[in-house]
């Protein structure tokens, strides 16, 4: 090609830029440090017997993380910097006690655990992947996504260059009804389906406010994701990357200022039908609740030509069946129904509901959906506050603190870059290099229950 | 004596006193202390047993965790059997099935895992070689490399060859009587292994032949096996260099787990080892940790069952790990069907470890456990770590043997596989 003529490459590979967005609000200490004082007070004065006013050696500590490194030693000590590593109770126990934070065990709710919320607020301000040492500390298993474990390959895989940058694995997804054979009449149509780079978009945020709804849609905007909002206000930054939920008032304003994807109430058939000729080129999504019948709704939808699915539990992550199942469950009776009838590639779906860790992302993949939303989630890595239960949708118990857009939007784009980051992790053990193969891949998955029952086969039960 | 060695006699007489008081219990439990894998009372019965080399008396649990699930919901039929003799009941276990190679036996169905050196103080990599030295067992290197001080105890040490080959030179494979293949771990599955930028000292930068201060990563997998055929190429390597070295093949726990454990087998490997989802020693990803591949519980039914319907499971030993804490866990992993255990956490618990998880941060381990800082790694006595980790074996040899008695079984091989003594 001629150098003259050449175009300069716009290629540019798909990376999230984190940088730290300190909290704002005051957090918490996990750990809550104390010393009884006449003891230390008694155990200086011995020591200083014992090492004849060394200084140095009876003023040396026990704690490498400067606790007691302020003025007034263990007498006051620095509670903010403990990491619980406990060997200052293994030096005095007769003197120290650690432990857990009353204001630490109160964060969340019965969903939300303090772990789960302080995983969050981490990411969201550091952009960093939590690691640790000496194994895992939690729970065995158990329901909903935690009895479900991801594959890893022993031998053929992409490498864990993916991981580092130097394999390329594509974390991208597709929203919209995918072409099932050439429509050579459609050929200069707008494209039936929309390209996002992380398979996450912010769903509805439970409660909000305008500097929240702004933070949420420049985070959507600089992660080239979507955001969605009930909301008809338009806000400064541009509806581009704006999934609005559309009712019969709001159909006339995007026929004006047209949006790529739409949702509508999947209990408004009528919607559906003026959308579809009122917005010819936008990818119609029906947004519904899962329950027990959701399989057969979603089939019947797919069929009358709707392009995609937001199938949505509570904000626990139970579905809205008169027995409430976690999102895992129902999710694959929808994905299997769909797959059943021939219909699953002609929708995309859209999981939310109980989407709080990075882990969660992969797993409800693999039950079915093509991509998620979060919520609550996105109020937590805001700092809003717990006022009581978070589960139900119209009701949720949550404060929205004052915030700058701009902080609130790096927190999330903190975030969806640390949850990409654990995505690529979970696909380079599977060996996979796109996550659109994860879709419905449950052989690449292992049950807790299944397990359980197939490798503690003859093992009786305790009368 | 210079303040900085005053300073570290002082912190080191004061932890090893609070980990003879502790589990007394005169100050109560520790309200910060474990969690639900590792609860506060076992990791005081582990000090105990470590300081005693007998099961704790006061009532401490040392059985079970508290974790919901796993070895913590299994349980022992507990009527109807013969009892015998304790003392008459044998712990021992063959390391090779097969009629070729060497034969080699350890007195306990455990040995000490990879742990490398960079990773963990030289001091507690010490400690550890010779505490399986005196008890005629063996611990294996990690991936770290084979430093100059561990050689006098190389008749029980296992070098390990993972994919980061740090440190892996001829005359390390040729002092091993055992030479092991890290193709996975429990703690990362499916990912290599990461050494933080400063845990990588002059020390450890010469041990792994590379730059100072810089992060090692190791690849995953092998990138020169692609298929059985090349990890038997591997197998042959190693026994050409060692003709009288057995192979061990380390491996994670995904679905197939059954068929990668065959595929070993009709390698040449000789010790299957399979590392659950949920152990580990090393940093990593929390979302590795408990999200990816299954518990060791689950993969050892798998793959023993397999490998027996294969016929081959009396030619190839079925080492497992990765969560195993008690001598509970040892024995439920047998009846589940492995021949016996490695282990790591424990042994670092058994020198202090409070499973904090903070062995990445800053200056590294406070106890000098998982560290590399000259200060902290001198916490940890090679001596006094030596025997704290011979006194843990020891108690657990106990209550193995009290076990094993209680169902009238007079060798632990006759507790492989029988899952009908467990309850649920
Ligand atoms: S628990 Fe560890 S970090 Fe916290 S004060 Fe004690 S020594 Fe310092
Ligand atoms: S830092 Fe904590 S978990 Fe790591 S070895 Fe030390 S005591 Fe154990």
């Amino acid at each position: 090609m001629d150098s003259e003529t050449a175009k300069p490459s716009k290629y540019e590979r798909f990376k999230i830029e984190t940088k730290p967005a300190r909290h704002v609000y005051q957090i918490p200490n996990k750990f809550d440090v104390s010393a009884k004082k006449v003891r230390l007070a008694a155990m200086l004065v011995h020591e200083a017997f014992e090492y004849k006013l060394n200084k140095e050696v009876v003023l040396s500590r026990p704690c490498i993380y400067g606790v007691f490194g302020g003025r007034f030693g263990g007498f006051k000590p620095l509670k903010h910097k403990c990491v619980g590593c406990m060997r200052c109770v293994q030096e005095y126990p007769h003197i120290m006690t650690v432990k857990h934070s009353d204001s630490y065990k109160r964060l969340g709710d019965s969903f939300w655990t303090p772990e789960a919320v302080f995983t969050i607020w981490n990411e969201a301000s550091t952009g960093k992947i939590p690691v640790k040492g000496m194994g895992y500390k939690g729970a065995f298993g158990g329901e909903g996504f935690d009895g479900i474990w991801t594959d890893m390959s022993e031998i053929v895989r992409p490498t864990r260059d993916g991981v580092y940058g130097r394999e390329y694995i594509s974390t991208s997804v597709d929203v919209g009804r995918k072409p099932t054979s050439v429509d050579f009449n459609k050929i200069d149509r707008a494209p039936s389906t929309v390209e996002i780079p992380v398979p996450i978009i912010f769903d509805k945020v439970p409660v909000g406010n305008g500097p929240i709804r702004s933070a949420v849609g420049m985070a959507a905007e600089k992660l080239g994701t979507f955001y969605i909002s009930r909301s008809r206000t338009p806000f400064d930054f541009g509806p581009a990357n704006l999934i609005p939920i559309v009712d019969e008032e709001t159909i006339q304003d995007l026929v004006e200022r047209p949006a790529a994807i739409v949702e509508y109430d999947a209990d408004r058939a009528d919607i559906f039908e003026k959308l579809r000729s009122a917005l010819p080129s936008s990818i119609v999504i029906a947004r519904l609740p899962l329950h027990e019948d959701s399989g057969t709704v979603a089939c019947k939808l797919a069929r009358e030509g709707v392009h995609g699915l937001h199938l949505y539990a509570d904000y626990h992550g139970q579905d809205y069946s008169k027995q409430p199942q976690h999102i895992s469950a129902s999710l694959k009776v929808v994905h299997q129904q769909l797959v059943k009838e021939g219909l699953r590639d002609q929708v995309t779906i859209i999981a939310s509901g109980g989407i709080t860790l990075a882990e969660h992302v992969p797993k409800a993949i693999i039950c079915g959906a093509d991509l998620v939303g979060i919520d609550t989630t996105v109020l937590v890595a805001l700092q809003a506050e717990f006022k009581g239960e978070t589960r139900d949708r119209t009701n949720c118990q949550m404060k929205p603190r004052e915030i700058d857009p701009e902080w609130g939007a790096q927190r999330l784009v903190n975030l969806m870059g640390v949850w990409h980051d654990q995505l690529i992790e979970i696909l380079s053990a599977m060996g996979m290099r796109d996550v659109r193969r994860l879709r419905g891949d449950i052989g690449r998955s292992m049950m807790d229950a299944e397990l359980r029952e197939q490798s503690f086969k003859g093992i009786a039960w305790a009368t | 004596m210079g303040n900085l060695e005053l300073i570290v006699e002082k912190h080191s007489e004061r932890i090893h006193h609070g980990l003879e008081v502790l589990p007394t219990l005169r100050h109560g439990l520790p309200a910060g202390l474990g969690n639900k894998r590792w609860t506060a009372e076992l990791i005081l019965a582990t000090y105990e047993m470590a300081l005693t080399g007998e099961l704790p008396k006061n009532g401490l649990e040392y059985k079970t965790g508290d974790s919901g699930g796993g070895f913590d919901v299994l349980g022992w039929k507990n009527n109807g059997f013969a009892k015998i003799d304790q003392n008459t009941v044998d712990l021992s276990i063959e390391l090779n099935k097969r009629e070729e190679g060497r034969k080699i036996e350890i007195p306990l169905p455990i040995y000490g895992g990879g742990m490398s050196f960079g990773s963990i103080s030289l001091n507690f990599m010490l400690a550890r070689a010779r505490a399986a030295k005196k008890i005629g067992t063996y611990m294996s290197t990690g991936e770290g490399g084979y430093p100059d001080a561990i050689v006098p105890y190389r008749d029980h040490v296992i070098t390990q060859v993972a994919t980061g080959m740090f440190g892996v030179r001829e005359e390390t494979i040729q002092y091993a009587p055992i030479v092991e293949f890290k193709y996975a771990q429990g703690a990362k599955p499916g990912l290599g292994g990461h050494l933080l930028a400063d845990k990588v000292t002059s020390e450890v930068a010469k041990m792994r032949e590379s730059s100072m201060f810089t992060s090692l990563y190791s690849p995953f997998p092998f990138h020169s096996v692609y298929s059985v055929e090349d990890h038997k190429k591997h197998v042959d390597w190693i026994k050409t260099v060692n003709p009288r070295a057995l192979v061990s093949v380390k491996v994670s726990t995904p679905t197939d787990v059954d068929m990668v454990a065959i595929g070993s087998y009709y390698a040449g490997a000789n010790i299957i080892h399979i590392d659950g989802g949920y152990g580990g020693t090393g940093a990593a990803p929390e979302i590795a940790k408990k999200n990816i591949a299954m518990p060791i519980e689950y993969a050892i039914p798998k793959v023993h069952d397999y490998l027996v319907s294969e016929g081959v499971r009396d030619q190839v030993v079925l080492i497992a790990s990765g969560g195993i804490r008690t001598a509970d866990d040892i024995a439920k992993v047998i009846a589940l069907g492995a021949d016996g255990c490695v282990v790591a956490t424990a042994e670092a618990v058994a020198v202090g470890c409070t499973h904090c998880g903070n062995c990445e941060r800053g200056r590294g381990c406070q106890v000098g456990i998982t560290t590399t800082d000259p200060e902290l790694s001198q916490f940890i006595d090679p001596e006094w770590g030596e025997t704290r980790i011979v006194n843990l074996f020891t108690a657990w040899s106990k209550r193995l043997r009290s076990i094993l008695a209680g169902f009238g079984l007079e060798s632990v091989r006759d507790l492989r596989g029988r899952r009908d003594l467990l309850v649920r």
